[in-house]
């Protein structure tokens, strides 16, 4: 009956709710450009100051996307889970049943604009752990709450994401 | 580059946003890890991704699937336009050189607290149709007259 054993730690369910992450980086104009160009994504908002500045802003803009890349941490190697990941954003949350973990989904509103300089603080709780059952079996769903702020304390945006871990 | 500015009173429901058309190849992979500082084997380390996982190649970031299907809609938008919300689910994974279908269609328009907004229902799929990525997203567009 190894099978219906719990898929969740206890002392894992026990951090929900709780703040895994508080993490402050910088926005680098070159860093969000690079993101930008590895999408292949050269929509000029991102690249040409004048174009931005003509559009309403005041100098090249981070594409939203981005924004969730801002504040990650430095890895240390050694550290590392063994397929490479670093959970450190996330709360190192592990669940040794489950192995396997893929992106679930990600929820974002954006409120405002980002620019080179800007300096973002992401606060990121976790807001439930839940064991699901889906077509290829059982499953745990986590889902976190992060909201971004800015050197103004203006909140520039806020996000749902979840990930799934399988057996 | 040309700049053909889409208005709020160009849209309308259950129009087409054009389809992003692209595939993924390894090199993009390493420049997208590289820019979102992601070490996840699955996406470099083949072996890893096919004998310890079962995958039948490295799994293209679902984050890239996202920016892909975001870049879809901010193309569509122009530079007035504006990305309000994004939702997406990760449904399926994809592989290099596997081409990938970007797209959406408008589910609603409406007038909030001074901003014309466009729903769209947004979805990633692979071109035999299997969905990747569904979900939804809310644009903000410029009015004709506006400033």
């Amino acid at each position: 009956m190894t099978g219906e054993e719990p898929l969740i730690p206890p002392e894992v369910a026990a951090r929900v709710g709780t703040v895994v992450a508080r993490r402050t980086g910088v926005v680098d104009t070159k860093e969000f450009q690079r993101w930008a160009a590895s999408v292949r994504d050269r929509n000029p908002l991102y690249f040409d100051p004048e174009y931005a500045r003509a559009h309403g802003y005041d100098d090249v803009v981070a594409p939203p996307m981005f924004l969730q890349h801002v504040t990650l941490g430095v890895a240390d190697l050694d550290e590392l889970r063994p397929d490479g990941s670093a959970g450190t954003g996330s709360g190192n949350l592990t669940f040794p049943r489950c192995p396997r973990r893929m992106a679930g989904g990600e929820d974002t509103t954006f409120f405002a604009p980002v620019y080179g300089g800007d300096v973002i603080t992401s606060e990121r709780r976790i807001h439930s752990i839940e064991e699901k059952r889906g077509r290829s079996g059982r499953f745990v769903l986590v889902t976190w709450k992060t909201t971004y702020t800015n050197q103004r304390d203006e909140v520039v945006a806020e996000s749902t994401t979840s990930m799934i871990a399988r057996p | 580059m040309p700049d053909r500015q889409l208005y709020y009173e160009d849209v309308e429901v259950g129009q087409a946003i054009p389809t992003l058309v692209t595939s993924v190849d390894p090199v993009q992979m390493f420049f997208f890890s590289a820019a979102t500082y992601n070490g996840h084997r699955i996406h470099y380390d083949r072996a890893w991704a096919t004998e310890v996982e079962g995958y039948p190649d490295i799994v293209v970031q679902g984050p890239l699937q996202a920016a892909l299907l975001a870049r879809a809609v901010t193309e569509w938008i122009g530079g007035a336009g504006r990305l309000v919300r994004f939702a997406v689910q990760n449904r399926a994974s994809c592989f290099p050189g596997e081409e990938l279908h970007f797209g959406g269609t408008v589910t609603g328009k409406r007038e909030a607290d001074g901003a014309a907004l466009v729903d769209l229902e947004i979805r990633g799929a692979k071109a035999d149709g299997q969905l990747l990525m569904p979900g939804t997203a809310v644009v903000a567009l410029p009015r004709r007259g506006d400033g």
